[in-house]
C-alpha cells in the first residue's frame, strides 16, 4: 500500500513537470555591438534557438556563430576565422535558471534575472543576466541586454587592431516563444 | 523491498529531471549544419593559380604581384643580389565583387614569355559552395580571362610576337577550381585548365590543357603555408621539337607563406615560373627549380569594403 502511494506520488510529480509545456523559439534575434576608437562593430542574427521550462525555470539559448551578419563581409570573415574560430567552436550556448519566484504561467511583465553558464569560443563563464519576460494571452517573450568581455572567452585581439575592436561587446537578445512541439 | 522502491523512484524522476535540464535536446536535430563552408582559401589566388574564393559583394581587391629574377644559375647569384635586381613579371590588378558569387577585374602585367605589355579582363563565378553537412562535398568556381598584348609587333613573320591583326595579340584561359576544406586547417584545390593562344610559334600549341593542384595549410589563424603546381599537357611532338632547339618546357611549382593582417594578405613565395598570368605560366614556363631558376616573389592583396556604410 505504502509502495503504491510512493509510486503514485512520483507519477504525480513527473506528470506535473511534463504537463507544463516547454516553450521554445527558433528565431531568437541577437545583436552585438562594440564601439572602438576607429570602428563600430555591429552584427545581427535571427538564427538563435531558445527554450524555457516555466515549471523548472530552466532557460536555454544556442546560436550558430557563423550566422551573424556584418555589413562588411571582410569583418564577418575575420570574426569567424580569426576571432571566434567558428569552424572549431560553431555555437555559443547558454544554460541557466530563471531566478526569483515570478509565476511565468500568468500574464504579466516580469523583470527577472537568470544565472547560468555561457559558452563562447569554447570557454564557459558564469553570467548573471537581467532581462524581462512578458506573458500576455499565452504568448511569452523575453528580452535581455548584457556585456561580454572578449578576454573572458580567450578571444585574442592583436595589439595592431586594438583601436578597431572593443574589449567589451554589448549583446541584445529578443525571443518570442511558442509551445514546443516535442519535448 | 526498499531496493524496488528506490529503483521505481529513480526511474520515475530521471526522465522528469532530464526534461528540465537538457532543454537543448529539443533542437538537437536542427543543429546539423547545412551552411556553406567559408574561407577555404584566404585570397582569390593560391600562389600562381586561382583559388575558389571570390570577393564579397562590393568588395574591391587591389592586388600587386611581383616576380624577381633567377635566384641562382647564370642570371642569379650575388651579382644580381639573388635575382632581386631583376623583375620577370609585375601585375597590378583591380578586382571587384559584383555579387557575392561574381567577381570581375582588370589588370596590367609586364608579361614574361612570348608577349609582354599585357592587359587582362577576368571574370570569376562561384558555382557551388561546400557545405558543412557534405551535401555538397566540394566547392566549384569558374574562372576565365582574356589577355591582349600592346607590345610592338616583331618585324619577323616567324616570331610568335609578329602581329598581323589584333586577334593575334589575344589569349584566353578557362578554368574550373574544385576545392575542398578538410577540417579547419587544410584546403585542397584541383584546377583543370584550358589555355588558348591565338598566335604561337611554329610547333607550339594554340590549345593546351593543364591540371593544377594547390593547397593551403594553416599554422595559426593568420599564417599559412601555400603551394600550387600546374601540369601542362604539351604533346610530345611539340616538346621534342623545342628540345632539339634548346628550349625545354617545365611545369610551374610555387611554394610560399601566406600572412593575413586584417584586410591585407601577403604571399611571400618562390616559383620557377617567371610569369604571373595563367596565359603564360601554363604554356610558356622554361625555367626550372633544379638550375637555380626559381625566384622570390610576392602577392599583396588589399581588400576594401566599398559597401555597407
Amino acid at each position: 500500500m505504502k509502495r503504491i502511494f510512493i509510486i503514485a506520488a512520483f507519477l504525480a510529480c513527473a506528470a506535473s513537470a511534463l504537463g507544463q509545456d516547454v516553450l521554445s523559439c527558433r528565431n531568437v534575434r541577437l545583436r552585438f555591438f562594440s564601439s572602438a576608437p576607429l570602428e563600430d562593430i555591429e552584427a545581427t542574427t535571427n538564427k538563435g534557438v531558445s527554450a524555457i521550462n516555466p515549471a523548472s525555470r530552466a532557460i536555454y539559448f544556442k546560436v550558430p556563430i557563423n550566422t551573424f551578419q556584418f555589413k562588411k563581409k571582410l569583418m564577418q570573415e575575420h570574426f569567424n576565422e580569426n576571432y571566434l574560430e567558428s569552424d572549431k567552436y560553431p555555437y555559443a550556448e547558454f544554460k541557466g535558471k530563471i531566478l526569483g519566484d515570478a509565476d511565468l504561467t500568468k500574464d504579466g511583465s516580469y523583470p527577472v534575472e537568470t544565472e547560468g553558464t555561457l559558452l563562447i569560443h569554447g570557454v564557459s563563464k558564469t553570467y548573471r543576466v537581467p532581462g524581462t519576460i512578458t506573458v500576455s494571452g499565452g504568448k511569452t517573450t523575453a528580452e535581455a541586454k548584457f556585456d561580454v568581455r572578449v578576454a573572458d572567452h580567450q578571444i585574442k585581439i592583436p595589439s595592431l587592431v586594438v583601436k578597431n575592436i572593443a574589449e567589451v561587446v554589448e549583446v541584445t537578445m529578443t525571443a518570442e516563444y511558442q509551445a514546443a512541439t516535442k519535448p | 523491498m526498499l531496493h524496488l522502491r528506490l529503483l521505481t523512484a529513480l526511474l520515475l524522476t530521471a526522465p522528469a529531471a532530464m526534461a528540465q535540464e537538457d532543454l537543448g535536446a529539443i533542437f538537437g536535430k536542427d543543429s546539423v549544419r547545412r551552411d556553406p563552408v567559408s574561407s577555404t582559401f584566404k585570397s582569390t589566388r593560391i600562389i600562381n593559380g586561382q583559388s575558389n574564393e571570390t570577393l564579397a559583394k562590393r568588395d574591391l581587391d587591389f592586388r600587386v604581384a611581383h616576380r624577381f629574377g633567377d635566384m641562382g644559375g647564370s642570371g642569379g647569384g650575388s651579382s644580381t643580389f639573388f635575382g632581386l635586381d631583376n623583375s620577370t613579371d609585375i601585375r597590378i590588378a583591380f578586382e571587384y565583387g559584383i555579387t557575392d558569387r561574381l567577381t570581375a577585374g582588370v589588370s596590367r602585367a609586364k608579361g614574361s614569355g612570348n608577349f609582354s605589355q599585357l592587359w587582362e579582363v577576368l571574370g570569376k563565378y562561384r558555382l557551388l559552395q561546400q557545405t558543412h553537412d557534405n551535401r555538397s562535398p566540394v566547392a566549384v568556381t569558374l574562372f576565365a580571362n582574356a589577355v591582349a598584348s600592346s607590345m610592338k609587333s616583331s618585324p619577323d613573320k616567324a616570331d610568335p610576337n609578329y602581329f598581323d591583326k589584333f586577334s593575334d595579340r589575344v589569349s584566353y584561359v578557362a578554368q574550373a577550381v574544385i576545392a575542398r576544406k578538410f577540417g579547419n586547417a587544410f584546403s585542397l584545390a584541383l584546377t583543370p585548365s584550358f589555355v588558348h593562344r591565338n598566335r604561337v610559334g611554329y610547333k607550339d600549341m594554340n590549345n593546351m590543357f593543364a591540371m593544377g593542384v594547390g593547397g593551403r595549410l594553416r599554422f595559426s589563424n593568420r599564417v599559412a603555408f601555400v603551394a600550387d603546381y600546374f601540369y601542362s599537357f604539351r604533346d610530345s611532338e611539340s616538346r621534342d621539337y623545342y628540345e632539339t632547339r634548346g628550349t625545354k618546357f617545365y611545369n610551374s611549382l610555387g611554394v610560399g607563406v601566406e600572412i593575413e593582417t586584417g584586410g591585407h594578405v601577403f604571399h611571400l613565395n618562390f616559383t620557377n615560373a617567371t610569369a604571373i598570368l595563367e596565359n603564360q605560366f601554363i604554356p610558356e614556363t622554361v625555367s626550372t627549380w633544379t638550375h637555380g631558376q626559381f625566384r622570390w616573389g610576392f602577392n599583396i592583396s588589399r581588400r576594401f569594403a566599398l559597401g555597407g556604410r
